[in-house]
């Protein structure tokens, strides 16, 4: 995994990587609004982004994120964990 | 004795050597600041005319360096444990930030990374 894309320098010429997210038609989104589902981890967050909740996908289930100002420029999947941290378990037949 | 920027260095020290004891100045920094005042880069701090140790602090206060520049690397670390990012989640678990292999050989992250980080 990537630690963070932002860190591997995009050329200036392509421009931040824009995805077409089915972000909501009216700002602010009403409450109760389901977060916006999403598997690109690698979209650039955008300023009008910011207050909205996404859910992306961490390779396995779907988390959710709110965006705030700090995070624009940066990239979704870096605020979602993919790894589990490891931990023993005790078996029970040797 | 020499006092450049409240800090005493002996008279028979490298100049260019006494000034990469800050915090911010390396190498490339104390090379440029030599140049910028015509002193020779095997020129002894004891070797310094008034006026030159005079526009060296002056310089020296103006730049990010020692305490300031440390706070700065300590808020930026902090910022990103806060917002949650993947990079401060490995700065506060002491293990390499930058993608590095962790299978084996990682005992300077275990030494320096964490929250408050060592500088």
């Amino acid at each position: 995994m990537f630690p963070t894309r932002a860190l591997l320098g995009r050329s200036v010429w392509k421009g931040p990587n824009i995805v077409p997210l089915a972000l909501p038609r009216t700002l602010p989104p009403p409450p109760n609004t389901p977060p916006i589902r999403t598997q690109k981890r690698a979209a650039t967050i955008l300023p009008n982004f910011v207050g909205l909740r996404f859910a992306v996908h961490n390779g396995k289930t779907y988390q959710d994120i709110t965006i705030t100002e700090e995070m624009v420029g940066r990239k979704l999947g870096e605020y979602v964990a993919t790894r589990k941290r490891f931990t023993y378990k005790q078996s029970k037949n040797k | 004795m020499v006092f450049i920027l409240g800090v005493n260095f002996p008279e028979r020290n490298l100049l260019k050597k006494s000034l990469q004891t800050f915090f911010g100045v390396g190498n490339d920094t104390s090379s440029r600041l030599l140049a910028r005042f015509n002193i020779h880069p095997t020129c002894r701090v004891g070797e310094l005319a008034n006026k030159q140790v005079l526009d060296l602090t002056a310089v020296l206060s103006d730049m990010k360096i020692e305490n300031d520049l440390r706070r700065e690397v300590l808020n930026d670390i902090k910022r990103l444990k806060e917002t949650g990012t993947y990079r401060g989640r490995r700065h506060a678990l002491g293990l390499p930030v930058r993608g590095q292999r962790t299978r084996t050989q990682i005992k300077t992250p275990v030494r320096l990374n964490r929250m408050e980080r060592r500088l």
